[in-house]
């Protein structure tokens, strides 16, 4: 699986600080996300995508 | 947070009786004796590490466990047992061969299978969690 979560955050300004304190989980998490090195759970996923005022299709890509 | 704390103190309470054993024996260290001390030093800077990044994270605003490193917490206690379990396969196996005593046998095998859970961690940090 695939997101575009490093592109929304560039188009909202944020930090990977500021996304992880939006979504309530530690930066650690983000810089994962956005290595693919983690698939998020679904309440992770619609946290992210609620954020950036998307679907979660729109910034996770499933393979 | 409350997690945290106790880490610290388990960690201080670990190297502590590591001292008393260490220095409290016969006035001369023995090589096993060192490495052991060795072994349970970084296994205690393991868990002080763990406790520590914990702590920057709520220090950052940002919750000290999160759906992410509960899954890490989670893969690497099931790999690190299944690991140990040939662990100990081989300490019974060499055990026969070897003259050691057994508490010295079970120290081994406890301090391997907490060195084998260090790795694992380390190695899921490194590569991720995919559920692929």
């Amino acid at each position: 699986m695939n997101n575009r979560i490093r592109e929304f955050r560039a188009r909202y300004n944020l930090t990977q600080e500021d996304l992880a304190k939006k979504v309530n989980v530690r930066r650690e998490t983000i810089v994962f996300l956005e290595k693919n090195k983690y698939n998020p759970s679904l309440k992770l996923a619609y946290d992210i995508a609620r954020v950036f005022e998307s679907r979660i299709e729109e910034i996770f890509i499933f393979d | 947070m409350k997690k945290t704390v106790v880490l610290f103190i388990i960690g201080a309470l670990v190297l502590i009786t590591t001292g008393f054993w260490i220095f409290s024996g016969s006035s001369q260290v023995e090589t096993a004796e060192l490495v052991s001390l060795v072994v349970i030093v970084l296994v205690v800077a393991f868990a002080l590490f763990v406790g520590y990044k914990r702590l920057t994270s709520v220090k950052k605003g940002e919750p000290a466990e999160d759906e992410m490193s509960k899954k890490i917490m989670q893969k690497t206690s099931s790999l690190s047992y299944y690991i140990s379990l040939y662990l100990w396969l081989a300490i019974m196996y060499f055990s026969d061969k070897s003259n050691f005593e057994t508490h010295t046998i079970i120290g081994a095998g406890i301090l391997g299978m907490a060195v084998i859970f260090a790795v694992c961690w380390l190695v899921y940090n490194f590569r991720g969690v995919r559920n692929e």
